[in-house]
């Protein structure tokens, strides 16, 4: 369970960048993200927070029930945590989050959109 | 299941033993996942156990990198007797780890697909293989899964890239997803609403009704509106039920389930910021909008440096160079708020003198650091956030790169290079949609630079061009669009599509790059637009001839003195010949009106009438012809004709030189004016002045008092205030009401309550007529309603005296000449402010009494500004009694001009007084113009004729200046036999008044209007302590107390007296029979007569004109 940000309208908000889920940086900051922080490690690290998440987003999905939703299969987050996620967020993970993807043999797929299959 | 199969089948397997034994692991895990679904263990645990063996696996693969040879065997044994169906199941060595994710998802998807017997029996291979797997699994190894499993909550789950592998075409929504529904709501909202719904579910969820929605979301690009996710449209309903900006009055609607996925994957198409390209600035107190060339892109996703034309304000307030640098930053940002300075590139010199120079500090490499901003090479070099610029569509204009490109002192050549690649580049994405097949197109980059051609076709980013050129004549190349610019040669004719100059058109001079200058059509000035924008047009002009509530040919009052047709309207701004001939470039803003001469006559040449639209001729001259299009103050007439190819067609001639071209009026063009035409006595109620006669701009009933003696409104009455045809517009008295009526039902209502027929009895001008004791005939001149008009326009007005408002209703029965009701004389504007105030303004407005005085237009023209003169001009001859009367500050002046006339007979005595009520005398001009009878063409020698009695009248009244004369000089006239009715002009020092000067009560007036003493004494009342008659020639003076306690010299010709206020007041009756006597009101003094009585003989009571009487003060005062 994600931390809901208080203030939708804040421009503030940041989405993560491997799971586009949106959150205010410091609650990255307090908790990681819900996530992936076993691979981003964004706890107390401010400078992973900036790095690895974004406030270029775009639309936001309220995923209420990620298991049964279709929204959140779409987007590749079913096997995430509750929470808002960004439907589209610009800019990639850094290089040694590619990397340690791939040394986990996970493929690394952009939320930008610009990949389709 | 089946799709993953497929997928693995698909791909050539190399039979590598390494490959073998991992597919058959993935064949394993299947198996095993079957087992769990059979466990029926939760859909998380069962992830946990995958990432589990994940880690098994992953421990296995770096073992296999270690012990590759060990591992195999043993794997190869386990999996031997699958290993010809595997062969061919085979994989590459990347994917082969990520594919075991994707069997988990697999496993939810696809599970129930059917699959064909092949695949069934191997997942019985493999599902046996599994149990085979954990069977070999140690203890430990198992006890290690369980407790991972059911071991408690692991701080950070690991990452699993869930469903990664999986093609997004293959997680397309099925029926059997949740459906999703569009819901309505208020734009601007729809982030918050998504949030909403997504803190109600959570806190929601453990009540009596938990919401049912799966997910909800918003994108920016579908402005009012969120999309739920839910099984029933109830579901939807129950949810968005209560949330502040949902419309849900507007339908939940379901949206088609191949249209799902496209709305979470339309997007815009992202710009990415690339050095050099122009951006705008969204939003910033200083350089909002202005444009900016990217010097850092960044990464393209935070922060960019742009450099922008800085505003740096030259006229810093005085403190700001005291504060420290902090300080004044922050109040250089607030000044700015109010009116950003403009945009100069940096000037060290003039910052220095404009603030210190030890606010600057140079850096190395020719930076500049002030106020906190880093200047460079005029520019001011900025980091802002993407989000605060705008990328797309930044359609710098000319003048703005211009900016940029001038500031080439620094720049390195590169630099520039850049620009203009730039501006290019800038305008490629418009210039694919200003393409259009048939367009002449040439390439300027590229292999093909140089090339022209005709665009054939437009696909995408790739146009196809059939190539025009010697040797590549007719060939077809596809040419991408960003290399390609529209292409105009010298001489054609082109339209602006976009931009600031959108719609005009020209012919093309110069062609430079992508930049084309041509001349303007409408402005003939050179215009310098980027190729793009242009397009070739046939067509000339902007195509309308209308700015705001202003057109071609329009007569527009320009300021109080001047006048103008447009002759031509540009794209914000007409040009306009002026009365005087001179082109004005105008603004619409500029106009102050627009003035409607359809109604306007001026008198031509030969003394016609001269009206818009008639085609006439310059008698002297060019001898232009030309078609009417206005006529100004009768004087000017504005002409078109097409064939002038100056100012538009349109050209400015005096009316008086002109004639008309069409044969009209035929007999008085014959031995010139047709004098017995003319005379408005002759005419029996016709015109004066115009050989139209009887076309008066204005239905001479218009004014008059009626009764509805028929239909519904039978027994009302009311005024009419216009007339066309035979129907009237009538303003009842009663509601307020305008209703349409036929002018038969209509009677006039005679002041004595008689009702006549509309036409019975002359026009209103007549109803003077109905004098007590006098009637038309008593004239002794032809009974037409001119004459009369004139001697009671001559009065009329003047009823009130003293008094603000010549009520006409307000008239008494018995006394009053009958005249009033029906009068039109009365100026409004006099009767508004007592003081004819509005005259001078209306000098350049026909008065519109003038009109309802069927005023031939040629009065307005005379500028007299007397408006009695022009409501008198109902008659010619009582007009020029007015005129003549009018000016007669001096007597002498008036004599002369009345004397020739028809005396106003008693009126004329009275005039002048009212006139200096009435008007600011020093502002009529000429008068005396008005007045002769030579001004109209020499037609008026008959007014001469018809009273030659009059002439020596008035010269008696006028000479005996003591003035009392009237009666004298009236007394052969009927209207002579009434009381004097107003005060004379000299009623001050008449000797009657003079020995009562320290108790009458007088007040000034009428010194707004001429602004005498700044008009601070208007309506200041008073009594005159000394006052004496000055020689002719002279303004009259008198010394006035004003009740403030004030004394000063008052020229005499603003003080007026007060009129009686209430009953019982001492008055001094200042004209008639009983001037000088003193005497007391009887009767609330509301009427125009009032009732008074001698305090010696309080019975004899006498009914005196309101206006012949004077409010003195008490006597002890």
């Amino acid at each position: 369970m994600a931390v809901i940000p208080p203030q939708p309208r804040s421009n503030k908000l940041r989405a993560c960048l491997l799971c586009s889920i949106v959150q205010l940086p410091s609650d990255f900051k307090r908790n990681g993200c819900p996530n992936c922080d076993d691979i981003l490690q964004l706890k107390g690290n401010v400078d992973r927070v900036n790095s690895c998440t974004t406030a270029l987003f775009e639309g936001v999905i309220a995923v209420v029930d990620p298991d049964n939703s279709w929204v959140a299969k779409w987007q590749r987050t079913s096997q995430k945590v509750r929470g808002i996620y960004a439907v589209r967020v610009r800019g990639r993970v850094p290089e040694d989050v590619e990397a340690e993807l791939q040394d986990r043999g996970l493929k690394y797929r952009p939320r930008d959109q610009t990949e389709q299959d | 299941m089946s799709d993953y199969d497929d997928d693995d089948l698909g791909l050539d397997g190399d039979g590598e033993e390494q490959q073998v034994t991992q597919t058959s692991r993935k064949g394993k895990e299947k198996a095993r996942h079957r087992d769990d679904d059979d466990e029926e263990q939760a859909l998380r645990e069962d992830r946990d156990d995958d990432d589990d063996d994940e880690e098994d696996e992953d421990d296995e693969e770096e073992e296999d990198r270690g012990q590759q040879p060990k591992k195999r065997k043993r794997r190869k044994i386990a999996v031997n007797s699958f290993l010809d169906v595997y062969a061919e199941v085979s994989d590459d060595d990347e994917e082969e780890e990520e594919e075991d994710e994707e069997v988990e998802g697999f496993m939810y998807d696809d599970a129930d697909d059917a699959v064909n017997g092949d695949t069934t029996r191997r997942q019985h291979v493999l599902l046996d293989n599994r149990r085979q797997q954990r069977e070999e699994k140690t203890a430990e190894q198992i006890a290690k899964d369980l407790t991972e499993r059911y071991g408690g909550i692991r701080a950070a789950p690991r990452y699993t890239g869930d469903l990664n592998d999986v093609p997004q075409r293959l997680l397309m929504p099925s029926v059997h997803d949740a459906g999703l529904w569009q819901v309505r709501v208020k734009p601007g909202r729809e982030r918050d609403i998504v949030f909403s719904l997504m803190r109600k579910s959570i806190d929601m969820e453990y009540t009596a009704h938990p919401l049912s929605i799966l997910s909800a979301f918003q994108r920016e690009s579908l402005s009012g509106m969120i999309y739920v996710e839910a099984r029933s449209q109830k579901h939807v309903q129950q949810a968005c039920n209560g949330l502040v900006g949902v419309y849900l009055s507007k339908g939940v609607h379901l949206v088609p389930i191949e249209e799902m996925a496209s709305l979470l994957t339309i997007k815009k198409q992202d710009v990415t910021v690339t050095y050099g390209m122009w951006v705008r600035i969204r939003k910033h107190p200083k350089y909002g909008g202005d444009l900016a060339q990217v010097i850092i892109p960044g990464d393209g996703i935070e922060d960019v440096a742009v450099r922008l034309v800085p505003r740096i304000d030259m006229n810093p307030p005085e403190e700001t160079s005291m504060l420290d640098p902090s300080k004044k930053r922050k109040k250089a940002v607030a000044v700015v708020g109010a009116a950003r300075p403009p945009q100069k590139l940096f000037n060290v010199e003039e910052v220095a003198k404009a603030y210190s120079r030890k606010s600057i500090i140079s850096k190395l490499g020719g930076e500049i650091v002030f106020q906190g901003e880093t200047y460079k090479n005029g520019f001011v070099e900025k980091d802002i956030k993407i989000n605060n610029l705008i990328l797309d569509d930044v359609q710098p204009t000319l003048d703005e790169i211009s900016m940029f490109m001038s500031a080439k002192d620094g720049s390195k050549q590169d630099d520039l290079g850049i620009q203009l690649r730039d501006i290019a580049e800038s305008s490629r994405k418009a210039a694919i949609a200003v393409l259009q097949p048939g367009d002449n197109v040439e390439v300027f980059e590229g292999e093909q630079a140089g090339i022209h051609g005709v665009v054939e076709e437009i696909s995408g980013e790739v146009v196809t061009i059939t190539a025009m050129g010697v040797d590549i004549e007719g060939q077809k190349l596809e040419i991408p669009a960003r290399s390609i610019r529209k292409r105009f040669k010298q001489g054609e004719h082109v339209k602006v599509m976009a931009g600031m100059y959108t719609d005009e058109t020209g012919l093309v001079t110069t062609v430079q790059d992508d930049k084309v200058t041509f001349l303007s059509d409408l402005s003939m000035t050179t215009i310098t637009v980027f190729a793009k924008d242009l397009r070739i047009a046939a067509e000339v002009g902007t195509g309308t001839n209308t700015i705001g509530n202003y057109e071609l040919h329009d007569l527009v009052q320009l300021d109080a003195a001047t006048v103008g047709v447009i002759f031509k309207t540009e794209r914000d701004s007409f040009r306009v010949l002026d009365q005087n001939g001179k082109v004005l470039i105008v603004k619409p803003h500029q106009i102050s009106m627009r003035r409607d001469s359809s109604r306007a006559i001026a008198s031509d040449a030969e003394g016609h009438e001269l009206r818009a639209n008639d085609n006439v001729k310059e008698v002297d001259g060019e001898q232009r012809k030309g078609r009417v299009l206005h006529t100004h103050q009768s004087f000017y007439a504005f002409l078109h004709n097409r064939e002038i190819t100056e100012h538009g067609g349109v050209f400015v001639a005096r009316a008086r030189s002109l004639v008309s071209l069409a044969p009209k009026g035929n007999a008085l063009k014959n031995g010139g004016a047709d004098l017995s035409k003319m005379n408005p006595a002759m005419m029996g109620g016709g015109m004066v002045g115009s050989g139209a006669l009887g076309r008066g701009p204005r239905d001479r009933h218009i004014g008059v008092t009626v009764m509805v003696t028929k239909g519904p409104h039978k027994g009302y009455g009311g005024t009419i205030k216009d007339t066309n045809g035979n129907t009237a517009r009538v303003e009842l008295r009663t509601g307020n009401k305008m209703i349409s009526i036929d002018k038969d039902k209509l009677r006039k209502i005679a002041p004595n309550g008689d009702l006549l027929f509309l036409h019975q009895n002359a026009p209103p001008g007549n109803n003077s007529s109905n004098n007590n004791n006098s009637n038309s005939n008593a004239w002794g001149a032809p009974p037409s309603w001119t004459n009369s008009g004139g001697a009671s326009g001559g009065r009329t007005p003047f009823q009130g005296s003293s008094s603000k408002t010549p009520n006409p209703y307000a008239v008494g029965g018995g006394k009053t000449p009958a005249w009033a009701p029906g009068s039109r004389t009365p100026n409004p504007y006099a009767a508004e402010s007592g003081k004819t105030p509005a005259w001078n303004a209306g000098s350049k407005t026909p008065n519109p009494y003038a009109d309802g005085g069927r005023t031939p237009a040629w009065n307005v023209s005379s500028r007299t500004p007397n408006p009695y003169a022009t409501g008198a001009n109902a008659g010619a001859s009582s007009g020029t009694a007015y005129g003549g009367a009018t000016p007669a500050r001096s007597w002498d002046a008036s004599a002369n001009s009345s004397s020739g006339w028809l005396g106003a007979g008693s009126d004329g005595s009275a005039t002048p007084r009212q006139s200096s009520w009435g008007n600011d005398w020093v502002s009529a001009p000429t008068p005396a113009a008005a007045a002769t009878p030579g001004f109209n063409v020499g037609l008026t020698p008959a007014f001469g004729a018809l009273t030659p009695a009059a002439a020596q009248t008035p010269a008696g009244v006028f000479n005996s200046a003591a003035s009392s004369a009237t009666p004298a000089a009236s007394g052969g006239y009927a209207l002579a036999a009434n009381d004097n009715r107003t005060l004379e002009s000299d009623w001050l020092f008449d000797p009657a008044v003079v020995p009562h000067h320290p108790r009458i009560k007088i007040q000034l007036l009428g010194t707004h209007v001429a602004n005498y003493l700044g008009g601070e004494y208007e309506q200041q009342k008073g009594k005159v302590i000394a006052g004496n008659k000055a020689p002719s020639g002279y303004e009259q003076t008198a010394t006035v107390l004003f009740e403030s306690g004030e004394q000063r010299s008052v020229v005499a010709r603003y003080i007026a007296a007060v009129p009686p206020s209430h009953n019982g007041e001492e008055v001094l009756i200042a004209g008639g029979k009983q001037k000088g006597a003193i005497m007391v009101v009887r009767e609330d003094p509301d009427d125009e007569t009032v009732t008074v009585s001698s305090r010696s003989n309080p019975g004899a009571v006498f009914a005196v004109p309101k206006e012949l009487l004077i409010a003195l003060y008490d006597e002890k005062a």
